[in-house]
């Protein structure tokens, strides 16, 4: 029955795309991106399983199955000769693990295809599971935990406690790459039966892009045949836990600087009525890496205190090191999240209260006329940024079709921002945003002193090393005793080699 | 204006280039991107042009500052007018050059070019934004700091370079970052002798008109004065013996290990500087029977690579691995020592290297589909040789390239007298 409803399906979109000039048919489990003069073309099968879908005591298996496809042997080729194959091609293939997506991404130059989907399509249909890779894979994710995130990256450190703090007991709840306890407990059983249920031929939808040609899609789909029928039951909705008050995680650390992150979880996804007001709020106050937004322009520029400070409304994964959200991070649960890049141990407290007043102050009085349109106008064409390859652009694509959202995403999108008026954007704000029920997730020294510091509203006034203008002057005595409400009961104090355990 | 169609060479795109009487060189390169265009704006001084004692950071400090406005446009006005673009702007400082991009709408390039012409001749900033931006350079370095590799490179080029400025970091050292708000008028100095029209490059890609392009860039950069005049970097003696500096790095990581021969200038006509870089891929690529050994078979390594990189003086050309347990690492070198001895000693099989010579065409031509990935991926060989035309010509000496090329070239490069060995351990 599913094959024929594809195939009217298929039929009819086929139809419409051969009017509008594309070449091959799209369907409920397609997702296509034709570009005619783009020399690559573009690969990502989206299959619907992440880390909420890891057993518990597992937790990183997702991550771990979709790492021995794509950096690992199958039946047919060792992994050497994989990486020999496609060596001469400059090209490679890729996983994407988030919550909810895995995306099996590629890219190769049209003249390689004949070479290139041999390879791509036995990475996904015929893994070999073997012992040698499994090791080296678990062990790089081990210490992935263990030595990169706990002490090489103070700031990626605080993000990733947030979100396991937000969304704690749910199944959002674990790094996806898991702790370092459950990584050990994964057997190779545990990957071969994780791929057998989520690997299916009912579970995963075909995204091409680029210069691929007519007969590329048909011979997809007629390998993905040969996985397993069945879609496999999905979980529920992560439902976090309501937050009263504001509450701290404090990671002790013998570090240089101070990270901190807070947020709590939002309803609001992509497509949603109130996303693109909250979306444009949120480029006002933080857009990612852009300094004309608000909390960078308080805590960076006018003070120096640290190298930016940015929000959120989406996951943004990689944030140090990408400039554009990367796509594939679609899910269903969302958090607003405020990340400010490191301070010195001595301006923590100052920071907080800074980020902290600044958003209350935008609850209490809404974004100016003029704050508006200026953002207005500056996202409807900053937006073009975020996706700007073939591959970014079928990733959008891919995102749309989680959503629901019809159309090109980034001209959906331009759309509704040029339809939004000032109230809408005001209202989404009260609706959403708000300073009182928050999670706070910081990585410093001397987290005892701090949290002494938090729970007695203690002053923070701001000691420059240079002058500073009178209006800066003037609004510090204002933020050095914002107060913050915050019981020592709300606060747990964590050594940093506790974490991921 | 002289127009090289893309014919014979390995870049597909037409470019077009033109130089102002004041020696200001722009490469225009028209691509099909949906409107958009990027704007790069490259300054052929990094932190190498950092000489003076007490001064290095610098070329990275005015790079921050370019974004505090001018008198035509004070910060507020500049920020505000990229903000109505909504571009994608930025900037970044690397060891040999600094580059200004923009990727913005096309329609905006006359309000781009208003704005870059204007901050180039024109920067002005007071002292108290100074001393404010100096603590957020500072807030970088401490960002940076919680980076193993970030600590282990500081002092490998430390101990590499006795005399030539490749001795710091882009960063710079931290008690000059420390005493930067000390030094407003040093900077403005340091703007006003490398921030010239004979020492920068305009580069700009994607959906433009040519013509106009150029009418604008005449109007508006015609009147900036020359004055370049080239620092005098002081020549890095030969090395004479093998260096080692071991690193503990005040946190917990996997021990580091890096290898750092004493490389070329860049020079894409020549044979032996350009088998050298293939060696980076041959001897430590993922496909190398090194890379096979450490990191799949053994599983000694989490990772091993190279850079060789593409400097305007002889740089470092690097061979990093992560190691697995500490007592590895100097079987790890000798692993890194047996490899470079079979390639001094063995030639490459010619299907090897043909596939070597592939992998690299399309390595450059799968990163050309943006107009800010084409300028991006440019920048570095503008900035080194003035122009584009190297880039033709490094991959025809590539293509040239034979077994003895690349055997002479690990003969030539990978000795150990040249080299500085470091090793970075974490305190647990």
């Amino acid at each position: 029955m599913r094959s024929l409803t594809i195939s009217v399906l298929s039929m009819t979109t086929a139809v419409m795309l051969a009017l509008a000039g594309c070449a091959t048919p799209e369907s409920e489990r397609v997702v296509l991106y034709p570009v005619k003069d783009d020399p690559t073309i573009s690969f990502r099968f989206w299959f619907k399983v992440g880390s909420q879908c890891d057993p518990s005591g597992k937790e990183g298996l997702a991550v771990l199955t979709a790492a021995l496809l794509t950096d690992g042997a199958t039946t047919n080729r060792s992994y050497e000769e994989i990486l020999d194959a496609l060596y001469p091609m400059a090209a490679s293939y890729t996983a994407n693990v988030d919550k909810e997506m895995t995306v099996i991404s590629g890219r190769v130059h049209a003249d390689n295809l004949d070479e290139y989907y041999p390879l791509f399509i036995d990475a996904i249909l015929h893994p070999a599971f073997n012992e040698d890779d499994f090791r080296r894979i678990r062990t790089d994710m081990i210490n992935a935990i263990e030595k990169s995130l706990r002490y090489a990256n103070d700031e990626e450190l605080g993000k990733a406690m947030l979100y396991d703090f937000v969304f704690e007991e749910t199944p959002y709840g674990h790094l996806d790459i898991g702790t370092v306890t459950s990584l050990k407990a994964i057997t190779l059983d545990d990957v071969r039966h994780f791929y057998k249920t989520w690997y299916t031929n009912d579970n995963v939808v075909i995204g091409l892009g680029g210069s691929y040609p007519a007969e590329l899609l048909p011979r997809i789909e007629e390998d993905l045949s040969k996985l397993p029928v069945g879609a496999p039951k999905q979980p529920g909705i992560p439902a976090p836990k309501e937050i009263d008050g504001i509450e701290l995680m404090i990671v002790e650390k013998d570090c240089d600087a101070t990270a901190i992150s807070f947020g709590y979880p939002i309803s609001v996804l992509r497509g949603q009525e109130d996303f693109w007001p909250l979306l444009l709020f949120n480029s006002w106050l933080g857009e990612h890496r852009n300094s004309s937004s608000r909390l960078y322009q308080v805590i960076r520029e006018a003070r120096g205190m640290n190298y930016g400070d940015y929000s959120y409304i989406e996951h943004f994964a990689d944030g140090g090191s990408r400039q554009m959200p990367a796509p594939n991070q679609a899910r269903r649960q969302q958090i607003f999240e405020v990340w400010l890049r490191p301070v010195q141990h001595e301006h923590r407290h100052f920071a907080l209260r800074a980020a902290l007043r600044e958003i209350q102050q935008v609850v209490d009085s809404g974004l100016t006329e003029e704050q508006f349109s200026l953002t207005k106008r500056f996202l409807s064409k900053y937006v073009l940024h975020y996706a700007t390859t073939t591959s970014e652009r079928l990733g959008y694509a891919i995102d749309s079709r989680f959503y629901g959202i019809k159309g090109d995403y980034l001209e959906v999108l331009r759309r509704r921002i040029d339809d939004l008026d000032l109230d809408d954007v005001n209202a989404a704000i009260r609706r959403h945003i708000q300073t009182r029920n928050l999670k706070i997730a910081v990585v410093t020294r001397d987290a005892e002193a701090f949290a002494d510091s938090l729970v007695a509203n203690a002053p923070s006034p701001m000691l420059y090393a240079t002058p500073k203008p009178p209006e800066v002057l003037d609004e510090d005595k204002l933020i050095e005793s914002y107060p913050l409400a915050i019981k020592r009961e709300k606060i747990r104090i964590v050594p940093v080699g506790e974490l991921f355990r | 204006m002289s127009a090289a169609p893309a014919a014979g060479g390995i870049f597909p795109y037409t470019t077009h280039t033109f130089t102002l009487g004041n020696g200001l060189k722009v490469i225009m390169i028209p691509m099909s991107s949906g409107g958009l265009m990027s704007y790069y704006s490259i300054v052929r001084t990094g932190s190498r042009d950092e000489f003076e004692a007490g001064k290095t950071g610098f070329a990275h400090f005015v790079e921050h500052m370019m974004f505090r406005g001018t008198k035509n446009f004070p910060a507020k006005i500049y920020d505000r007018m990229v903000t109505e673009m909504g571009a994608d702007a930025n900037a970044y400082t690397t060891d040999d050059y600094t580059a200004y991009h923009l990727t913005f709408a096309a329609e905006d390039l006359e309000t781009v070019i208003k704005l870059e012409s204007d901050r180039f001749q024109f920067l002005d900033y007071e002292e108290e934004a100074f001393q404010t931006e100096a603590g957020a350079v500072y807030g970088e370095y401490r960002k940076n700091r919680s980076n193993p590799w970030e600590v282990l490179f500081e002092s490998l080029q430390q101990t590499a370079f006795t005399t030539h400025t490749y001795g710091h970091t882009t960063m710079g050292y931290e008690a000059d970052i420390k005493a930067m708000p000390t030094l407003f008028e040093y900077s403005k100095e340091f703007f006003s002798r490398y921030y010239r029209p004979e020492n920068v490059v305009l580069l700009l890609t994607g959906d433009f008109d040519v013509d106009d392009a150029r009418e604008l860039i005449e109007r508006y950069y015609g009147s900036w004065e020359k004055g370049y005049v080239a620092p005098q970097i002081p020549s890095e003696p030969r090395q004479q013996q093998e260096k080692r500096v071991n690193v503990v790095y005040d946190g917990e990581t996997l021990p580091l290990l890096v290898v750092g021969y004493k490389g070329a200038a860049f020079k894409p006509k020549d044979r032996r500087t350009v088998a050298g870089y293939l060696l980076e891929d041959l001897l430590f690529g993922e496909t190398s029977a090194l890379y096979k050994d450490l990191v799949l078979k053994r599983q000694l390594v989490q990772y091993i690579s190279a850079g060789f990189d593409r400097n305007r003086d002889p740089g470092l050309w690097n061979v990093y691995a992560m190691v697995k347990k500490q007592g590895d690492v100097p079987l790890v070198l000798r692993e890194i020592d047996k490899t470079v001895e079979h390639w001094q000693k063995t030639l490459v099989g010619k299907d090897e290297l043909a596939k070597l010579k592939k992998r690299l065409r399309y390595q450059f031509l799968m990163n050309l589909d943006t107009p800010d990935k084409v300028a991006g991926r440019l920048a570095r060989y503008v900035a080194l040789t003035g122009g584009i035309t190297a880039i033709d010509a490094l991959y025809a000496t590539i293509d040239a390239i034979t077994p003895e090329d690349v055997r002479d070239a690990a003969q030539y490069w990978l000795v150990k007298n040249q080299r500085t060995v470091a090793t970075l351990k974490g305190r647990k």
